[in-house]
């Protein structure tokens, strides 16, 4: 049947996301929160990620621009990118937003602005992913087992 | 300190219980007494993951995104059994959010949460009455043992 032939194919695309690293254990947690109730909550809240962290993005560009750094502010931006990051288990992401405030706490501008450009490259390469993955799993249909059903 | 999370493997099986998702029994962890919480962070995505994992477990929560909402909230007569506050928000800090609603008497258990974990940080949210600081993510191994705590 081509919807398990669908599923199972999604499935695979979804272990490499853990097995190439670009997902962590809270992703799992995202998923255990979707129900009946919230059907596309993981979706929903990997959206609402993308839409916060592309001002978030434009912030820290602009601010990446004046000479010179102010080091406290690009650290506060980093603060909340980190955070929302960790939360939905984006975990290259997440080792980025660590070492760009390395950095910042060193005063480094060269090895902010390199990082920040990793990061954004990270953050994309994500995005990209999931929305793939997002698209194919409303095409799979959805799963009769939630991840909160009975075994 | 808390159990390992067993991952759940891709269509939702589980390998066995982990702590606050007893699927062997199809049943989610769920609070005995009526439990309330505040979350205050002003990152939405924040916001939305910490309610919905709050409530999963029973615990009637809202959120805010600013500490002054907080400590308005709790000024009108809102009482809440536990408080998550992120230690960096717009104006008044987590610390300072923390110091206002213990002076207004509250006796919430109030957990002070960040993205970056720093010991100072850690030091001036318990001096300013939070009872624990952690870094993000809000999880399972967390949560589950306070929420025990304030049920018992």
């Amino acid at each position: 049947m081509e919807r398990n032939q669908m599923r199972r194919q999604l499935a695979l695309i979804r272990q490499s996301f853990f097995d190439q690293g670009f997902l962590d254990e809270q992703f799992i947690q995202l998923e255990e929160l979707q129900d009946d109730a919230n059907p596309n909550f993981v979706e929903e809240v990997v959206t609402l990620y993308y839409r916060d962290s592309s001002r978030l993005i434009l912030n820290i560009d602009q601010a990446l621009e004046r000479n010179p750094l102010d080091f406290n502010k690009l650290d506060n931006y980093m603060h909340q990118f980190k955070g929302s990051s960790t939360s939905i288990g984006a975990k290259k992401v997440k080792a980025e937003c660590t070492q760009f405030r390395e950095y910042c706490k060193a005063g480094n501008s060269e090895g902010c602005m390199r990082t920040f450009q990793q990061l954004k490259k990270e953050y994309a390469i994500l995005k990209r992913k999931l929305e793939a993955y997002f698209q194919q799993a409303r095409q799979a249909g959805p799963l009769e087992t939630a991840c909160r059903s009975r075994n | 300190m808390g159990a390992a999370v067993d991952h759940v493997t891709p269509m939702g099986m589980s390998g066995g219980s982990a702590e606050g998702n007893d699927k062997s029994e199809g049943q989610r962890f769920s609070c005995k007494s009526k439990l309330t919480a505040l979350v205050v962070d002003n990152g939405g995505v924040c916001r939305a993951i910490q309610t919905a994992l709050l409530r999963s477990y029973g615990v009637e929560t809202e959120a805010v995104e600013t500490g002054e909402a907080a400590v308005e909230l709790i000024a009108s007569g809102a009482t809440f059994s536990l408080i998550i506050i992120e230690m960096l928000l717009p104006f008044m800090n987590g610390p300072g959010t923390a110091k206002q609603i213990r002076a207004m008497g509250a006796q919430s258990k109030i957990l002070g949460i960040t993205a970056f974990f720093d010991r100072r940080d850690r030091q001036e949210f318990l001096a300013a009455g939070a009872d624990d600081f952690i870094e993000k993510p809000l999880s399972p191994e967390i949560v589950i043992p306070i929420i025990r705590e304030l049920d018992n």
